[in-house]
């Protein structure tokens, strides 16, 4: 299968690695115009996927009131994912994403009510000062005073190392996207690779259920210049529309939520309920705990495969299972925050319709943390840090939403009951547990609190180049 | 059988659907204790439903109230009960019906008898949680949450016990704390429940082979029958449409924001398909559901329904003379994870269901694509879903599985088990 990768934005097939820091402009249309201009100007300036950029990548994505507000015809935007029309915060979504109680949208300091955006704009460079020099010129400039209102900027700066702050390695398990070429990388680094096709992270290609993903569609006739292409025989999805054009093809959906990480009150936590029958701190124990809650060590090794300590031969290994070699959770807790966020063939009936199904429900992460690392980790140094999550997908509901309702927040996950993802799940009200299974009997960790906040998010579309340009042909109000 | 599975549908005036679907809100805002039907009195109830159906543009598709039931005991019991408790609550609710007494007052028995002249049973249905009462499942989660705290004691206290001495400190523990918990428990099926359906599944055998063997004329006609069958089926399949457009994002927002209340424990869903004309596909469907409800009886006792494993109690009726197939079910999880277990894990059986439903995905040979045309299943199913306006659950917080083993912890809480049947035992904790 081949991939259109001058259309495709290059974060959909890179994390941009060698872009060590990173901005997140978070931005509201004032004027429909004054924004297509804007994007006409720094059209030639965004990354795609094909070749690689040294220096830096600009990437762009929208939420519905962006399009809406950049001019796109009520019956176009229609024509999206419905959790995209709908966004991140309506009622149900908020009930099936846990953003009640610290983390209701009302308390965000982005994208709740008030606090709407339309458009992100994902900058990465290689250092600090190119990164601050584009994003300042950039700013400053008329055209981009004209069009935007600055509701937020999160910066990244250079990690240093692959681990997210509470400590952990971050990143090692990835689908790989077909077409990408990735597989053979991902099988040298993890061990293991599972290769997805491009439908599950692309819309207008064969996803998992060998049909096409659904996109937005537009009509030929508000198509004038045909800069999009014509929905064809070969597109199968529910949205196929003869002679209408599509918006959608080499686009996806983008998840971007800012996750705020409270570091000292994790291992403060973990350090109280591992300690040595005098009362005192045992480092050994704390580690194994804050392990049994992650299921990898602090160094990446699988608890599966490197169950007594981190191994560091394993540190990147992700080729292992639970079916046969740790049903029932021994080595690695059953809600343990990687074997909730990807069971694998743990579920049942049988393990290869297990990991067929968990299959369904995956996303590429492009994620970063963002904030300094912490000094020392049990002392509370009153800094805000965190990650910046970001997930493609091209089913929100699907892949997104249910790995955080059915796996993550799912208090009754895999025969559990009552306790949800010790890191980032919505905790219920009264004594929240984490249950290790262990010989004869289990263990459990009482008292758990919410570790992780979530300070914003958004549902994206993150459009094909041709769809970028489209976007620039709008014409404003006349016919709307 | 312990569990009865029903529903009563009755057509409602067209003048009253408004001030009917205001009085099941209210039934919906505090299913437990509202002032019609207060369902938590009703100490055999599993779960009930108030499912108001507008009615679509067709003409033979009145507006009708369906009000679900599943209890334990004899139909005649429960009305006699419901009525008993909830006579003016019910007689509000039905003043809105068609055929229902306009006298002022209505005695218990016109009462009963006017529900039960609109009992539906379904053509199929399925149980996850075989056997066990409304009381049991409450006593035994009492139980497992009891024992699981003695149990973290015990682990805190010391964790160099044996298998063996935790189990007796457990059950030290719970002859003193649940005296009334330790004799031993009904088994969940008598052995007549559990022979019933194979005896019939081995007549049916037999009868066959009797067609083929001995009687080979009736035989041959019969094969010839199913060949003749099958065309005509592949026939219609090939001319039959399917859904084209996404569904009305109206429509879904209200069915949504009705989901999840109970932080993704449980939900419920009410379906109602518009039947495929022609007696073929009538003769497909009740021959599909007869077969299903005769494998649920026989295999799908032990909390699974063909792999999925979050379904309490789940019917399918045939509902104004044969026109519409409703659907109702409880189950554990999100609407999305419950769908996606049908496409995963059981789509042949559920497209040999609802293909002869209109709009459903394209079919071969009754069983083959349909459902695994997964967004367009999806699709299908919500835009012949229904809100449900009230609901009622005996035990929000427990699912199929969850009570299954709150079910096996207690069963052999006293019976003697080898060392290694007491790890296992133990594991369940």
């Amino acid at each position: 299968m081949k991939l259109d990768f001058k259309d495709i934005q290059g974060l959909v097939v890179s994390s941009y690695k060698h872009l060590p820091w990173a901005a997140f402009l978070l931005l509201r249309i004032k004027t429909a115009a004054g924004a297509r201009s804007w994007l006409s100007l720094h059209l030639p300036e965004i990354t795609t996927s094909e070749g690689r950029k040294s220096e830096g990548s600009i990437n762009i994505a929208f939420t519905g009131t962006g399009l809406k507000n950049l001019g796109l015809k009520d019956y176009i935007c229609a024509s999206f994912s419905t959790p995209f029309q709908e966004g991140m915060t309506t009622t149900h979504r908020t009930r099936i994403l846990g953003d009640a109680g610290n983390n209701s949208p009302s308390h965000w300091a982005w994208g709740g009510p008030e606090k709407s955006v339309d458009v992100l704009l994902l900058m990465y460079a290689k250092d600090e000062d190119p990164l601050m020099t584009l994003l300042n010129a950039m700013r400053k400039h008329p055209t981009f005073l004209e069009a935007f209102d600055e509701v937020d900027l999160v910066r990244c700066e250079r990690q240093p190392d692959n681990r997210e702050h509470f400590g952990f390695r971050d990143g090692i398990g990835q689908p790989v996207m077909e077409g990408t070429g990735n597989k053979k990388r991902q099988l040298q680094r993890t061990h293991h690779a599972t290769e997805l096709p491009a439908g599950e992270f692309l819309l207008g290609y064969k996803n998992v259920y060998n049909v096409t993903a659904d996109g937005p569609v537009v009509a030929e006739h508000d198509d004038p210049y045909n800069v999009l292409v014509p929905v064809g025989d070969e597109f199968t999805g529910l949205n196929k529309q003869q002679g209408m054009h599509y918006l959608g093809l080499n686009g996806t959906y983008l998840v971007l939520r800012q996750l705020s990480q409270d570091v000292a009150k994790f291992w403060q936590f973990v350090d109280a309920a591992s300690r040595d029958e005098n009362g005192n701190s045992n480092l050994r124990q704390r580690d194994e705990l804050g392990a049994k809650l992650v299921g990898r060590w602090k160094g990446g090794a699988p608890l599966v495969l490197s169950p007594a300590e981190n191994d560091p031969e394993m540190e990147e290994d992700n080729n292992f299972g639970y079916w046969t070699s740790d049903p029932m959770g021994w080595s690695c807790p059953v809600g343990s925050h990687i074997r909730r966020a990807n069971p694998r063939d743990s579920l049942g009936p049988d393990p290869s319709t297990a990991r067929d199904s968990a299959n369904r429900h995956r996303i590429l992460r492009r994620g970063r943390s963002y904030g300094p690392r912490i000094h020392n980790e049990l002392v509370d140094d009153r800094v805000e840090r965190g990650l910046i999550f970001i997930a493609l997908n091209s089913d929100i509901e699907r892949q997104f939403e249910f790995v955080q309702n059915t796996w993550l927040n799912n208090p009754v996950f895999a025969g559990l009951d009552g306790e949800v993802d010790p890191l980032v799940g919505n905790l219920p009200r009264g004594d929240c547990v984490f249950t290790i299974q262990r010989q004869p009997v289990r263990s459990r960790i009482h008292g758990l609190s919410q570790f992780v906040t979530v300070k914003g998010g958004a549902y994206f579309f993150l459009p094909s180049l041709k769809a970028l340009k489209y976007l620039t042909t709008l014409e404003s109000e006349s016919n709307r | 059988m312990l569990h009865t599975v029903m529903t009563i549908v009755t057509p409602v005036k067209p003048a009253k659907l408004r001030e009917l679907s205001e009085m099941l809100c209210e039934i919906g805002n505090a299913p437990e204790d509202n002032s019609y039907i207060p369902f938590r009195s009703f100490k055999r109830l599993h779960f009930a439903s108030l499912v108001l159906d507008k009615g679509r543009a067709r003409p033979e598709c009145n507006p009708c109230l369906i009000f679900e039931n599943n209890f334990d005991g004899p139909l005649e019991t429960y009305l006699d009960e419901l009525c008993e408790r909830a006579l003016p609550g019910l007689r509000s609710i039905y003043t809105h019906c068609e055929g229902f007494p306009s006298t002022e007052v209505i005695s218990k028995g016109e009462m009963v008898s006017y529900l039960r002249a609109r009992v539906v049973w379904p053509l199929a249905y399925h149980v996850g949680n075989t056997g066990r009462t409304v009381q049991r499942i409450l006593d035994e989660q009492k139980l497992r949450d009891t024992m699981e705290t003695q149990t973290d004691e015990l682990v805190k206290n010391s964790n160099t016990q044996s298998a063996n001495e935790l189990r007796n400190s457990l059950q030290e523990f719970v002859r003193k704390q649940f005296p009334s918990m330790c004799s031993p428990v009904e088994p969940r099926q008598t052995s007549l429940e559990k022979a019933a359906p194979w005896i019939k599944i081995g007549l049916l055998g037999l009868l066959a082979l009797v067609l083929v063997l001995i009687w080979w004329p009736w035989g041959n006609a019969c094969f010839v029958l199913v060949v003749a069958y099958a065309v005509i089926l592949r026939w219609k399949e090939s001319k039959d449409t399917q859904l084209s457009v996404p569904v009305d994002a109206a429509k879904l927002k209200l069915l949504v924001e009705n989901e999840d209340r109970t932080h993704s424990v449980q939900n419920h869903l009410a379906n109602i398909a518009i039947m495929k004309p022609g007696w073929i596909r009538h003769i497909t469907i009740v021959g599909v559901l007869w077969a299903i409800n005769l494998l649920a009886r026989a295999v799908y006792t032990q909390g699974k329904l063909g792999g999925i494993p979050s379904i309490h109690f789940a019917h399918w009726s045939l509902i104004d003379n044969g026109k519409r197939l409703l659907f109702l079910s409880n189950f554990d999880g999100s609407w999305e994870s419950y769908l996606d277990d049908f496409i995963d894990k059981a789509h042949s059986g559920l497209t040999a269901v609802w293909s002869n439903t209109v709009d459903f995905p394209r079919t071969r040979f009754l069983v083959f694509g349909g459902a695994t045309d997964g967004p367009r299943f999806k699709a299908f199913a919500r835009d012949n879903q229904v809100v449900t306006n009230a609901w009622y659950s005996a035990y929000r917080d427990l699912t199929v599985q969850g009570i299954n083993k709150n079910s096996n912890i207690r069963e052999r809480l006293f019976k003697s088990l080898d060392e290694r049947a007491t790890r296992a035992w133990l594991q369940q904790l």
